[in-house]
């Protein structure tokens, strides 16, 4: 055991306390911080400020509310000025003391016509603004309830038949934690196989597994290989995973109306983890396996794609698998280990898969992991000391 | 006891038979040199012994039984194909291979250091094995198959690579170790290292063992009817008992005519009046007899 253990933190200090992996976690989240950043900029860039100028033909808005503004808000509502006399707003406007200017019609109420003047292209939210100050001020003393409703429209929900299903309209947000919890399994996998990979193969490269074999048990290095590096790809995706959170967070507390909760149910996270946990051992073996049988590392990395291409296969699929998440295809996918771990979280969220699916794919997982592991192990019993001679399929699957 | 007792073990690759029927026991405390031409089945006959590979029949025995776990932390193995990891820190790496032999952090720590400024290598214990020479990259292995102490040392070709300052070090450390009591069985095609060092010897050749026993026995076993002679005077034309003679580089080397006896030679010498300031039975080098044993020249035995 405490062998198993010494493996482990050779295994996985040796990765993590790099600057290659040290840069490889940072730089996901930085790009991200990047994008968000230079989305906000964008939009900034596009806001203006200042206040605009309406003149109102119609009388209907002789005592106007301006909007509320609040305090820290990143682009706070913009404020209307009243003119009555046409030349002193077109004045304003030339001096540019005001964005733009408003004509609200004589006949408003029966045509909703409104005209507006503007030097150049005003602020991107002047006109939004300006149509949500004139809905409030028309509303103006009718019940506050009544106000809100009419504001935010209503809310849809979609059920099912039996009733025990339903989607709202964030629905996007729900398809995509699948999607997102797919690419982060498959980096992980990537991540953590790539070293496996080279670990395993490095002995025979640098020649130090005669010096291993002769210390510990091939078990032992293993055990100890797959779950020091397993360990550094799960490093990354939580170190991923809880950014994400603390975004999440940051992004709910800036706009509340975004509603994230509730997206995970404690069921489906325990789905995503009985399929992801299994898989990952299941593709990290077969990443020893392959491993133990050649004798290079570039070698190893153009077999191993064999293996990581059907891991992506149901992204190519992915909108034959929205349209029918109960088609023969996705249930050929969500069935077969390899394709599972993405195929069963996203049609769980899409449709309701009958409880006897979910057990018999998880188990077909934990079966094709441990068969996965024996093959790795006589792969590498068998392989260990082969320096430069592969191991031919016909030695791997005949008589020990 | 013997430490390690190997019994009639056969190893085939395929159709291939790398070890065919090789018997051998090393005593304790002793240097014992396995022998053999290249791909004679010296590595294989080894990897059997420290389990890597398991022989097709025959019985080895280590340490008293067959190799466990535990025993392992008891040998001490330099690979012919050797390497260390060549990314890490020289000092990270041979701490981690140190603990694996069941050191704890803290005295592998401290052994190392003594073994660093013993090998001279202290001054590179923050290097990365790959900026390291060949030859002390095979003084760090030599580190590691020494750091934990074991009763058993398996070394194999540990000569390669090394110039004669660090030749002569790595033998006094073996003599040094064969005097703690350990036992140490060497394997090299190096003759006259063996010469020097090994207390018995197998040879193995084509699989099989062809020769074994004691490093003197045998070369007494392999001695013909040669004596080498140092004297101040001429030799006259004819002596009794010697059939020819040449003179070599400060002596004489008499071929003895069949039958006569070394003894009487000698006693013939002195009654002749010749000064006799050194008179040997010429004993053949191990360079001459392994040659002789695997080119299948049985001459003179």
């Amino acid at each position: 055991m405490n062998n198993i253990w010494l493996v482990f933190k050779h295994e996985y200090s040796r990765h993590v306390l790099r600057k290659r992996f040290i840069i490889a976690v940072l730089s996901v989240p930085l790009m991200a911080l990047v994008i968000i950043a230079a989305s906000f900029l964008a939009a900034r860039s596009g806001y203006d400020g200042r206040p605009a100028g309406y003149i109102d033909r119609s009388g209907l808005f002789a005592n106007a509310q301006q909007l509320p503004v609040e305090e820290d808000a990143f682009m706070p509502a913009i404020q209307f000025r009243a003119y009555t006399d046409e030349s002193a707003a077109q004045a304003d406007l030339e001096k540019k003391v005001i964005q733009a200017l408003f004509v609200i019609a004589p006949d408003y109420m029966h045509t909703g016509k409104v005209q507006m003047i503007a030097l150049d292209s005003p602020g991107s939210q002047v006109q939004s603004d300006f149509q949500d100050f004139l809905v409030a001020n028309l509303l103006a003393g009718k019940d506050p309830a009544v106000v809100k409703r009419l504001t935010e429209g209503s809310t849809l929900k979609i059920k099912n038949i039996e009733g025990n299903r339903e989607m709202s309209d964030n629905n996007f947000l729900a398809i995509l934690v699948p999607i997102i919890a797919g690419v982060l399994f498959m980096v992980a996998i990537n991540t953590s196989g790539g070293y496996l990979l080279q670990a395993v193969v490095e002995e025979k490269e640098n020649r130090t597994m005669e010096i291993m074999v002769t210390s510990i048990s091939p078990s032992q290095l293993m055990a100890g290989k797959i779950l020091g590096n397993l360990s550094v790809g799960l490093t990354q995706v939580v170190i991923w995973v809880l950014g994400g959170v603390a975004a999440i967070n940051l992004l709910m507390r800036a706009n509340p109306e975004l509603n994230m909760g509730g997206l995970i149910t404690p069921s489906y996270f325990w789905l995503m983890i009985g399929t992801f946990i299994p898989s990952f051992i299941m593709v990290a073996a077969l990443m020893a396996a392959i491993g133990a049988t050649v004798t290079e590392t570039r070698e190893a990395q153009q077999v191993s794609g064999l293996f990581t291409l059907p891991i992506f296969l149901p992204l190519w699929f992915i909108s034959v698998i929205m349209s029918h998440p109960n088609g023969a295809l996705a249930k050929v996918l969500s069935f077969f280990p390899l394709t599972a771990p993405i195929t069963l979280p996203m049609r769980a969220v899409l449709t309701d898969i009958p409880a006897w699916e979910i057990i018999a794919t998880i188990s077909l997982l934990i079966l094709t992991a441990v068969v996965a592991i024996w093959f790795a192990s006589r792969a590498f019993r068998l392989g260990m000391l082969r320096y430069g001679k592969r191991l031919s399929w016909k030695e791997l699957f005949g008589r020990a | 006891m013997s430490t390690i007792q190997v019994e009639n073990i056969v190893k085939a690759f395929g159709s291939q038979r790398a070890v065919d029927g090789v018997s051998f026991e090393v005593n304790p405390g002793e240097i014992f040199g396995l022998l053999g031409p290249n791909g004679a089945g010296k590595t294989t006959t080894i990897r059997i012994l420290l389990d890597i590979f398991k022989a097709d029949s025959g019985r080895v025995s280590i340490l008293g039984g067959a190799m466990t776990e535990e025993k392992k932390n008891r040998i001490g193995y330099l690979p012919e194909e050797r390497g260390l990891y060549q990314e890490i820190k020289l000092e990270q790496c041979l701490t981690y291979l140190a603990t694996l032999k069941g050191l704890s952090q803290a005295e592998a720590t401290r052994r190392i250091n003594v073994y660093l400024e013993r090998f001279d290598l202290a001054q590179h214990r923050k290097k990365k094995l790959k900026e390291l020479s060949k030859g002390m990259q095979q003084k760090a292995q030599l580190i590691v198959t020494l750091v934990h102490e074991p009763d058993v040392l398996i070394i194999d070709e540990p000569f390669s690579a090394l110039d004669p300052v660090n030749t002569q070090m790595v033998k006094d450390l073996l003599l040094e170790e064969r005097g703690k009591n350990r036992t140490i069985v060497l394997c090299t095609h190096q003759m006259h290292q063996v010469e020097e060092l090994c207390d018995r010897i197998v040879l193995i050749n084509q699989g099989k063992s062809v020769l074994y026993g004691g490093l003197e026995e045998i070369r007494r076993r392999f001695a013909g009817q040669d004596l080498l002679l140092r004297t101040p005077t001429a030799l006259p034309a004819a002596l009794p008992g010697v059939a020819s003679y040449e003179h070599t580089n400060g002596g004489y080397h008499l071929m003895l005519s069949a039958g006569s006896d070394p003894q009487a030679v000698l006693a013939g010498l002195l009654s002749a009046g010749i000064t006799v300031e050194q008179f040997e039975i010429a004993m053949p080098t191990m360079d001459e007899i392994f040659i002789r044993v695997v080119t299948g020249d049985s001459s003179n035995e």
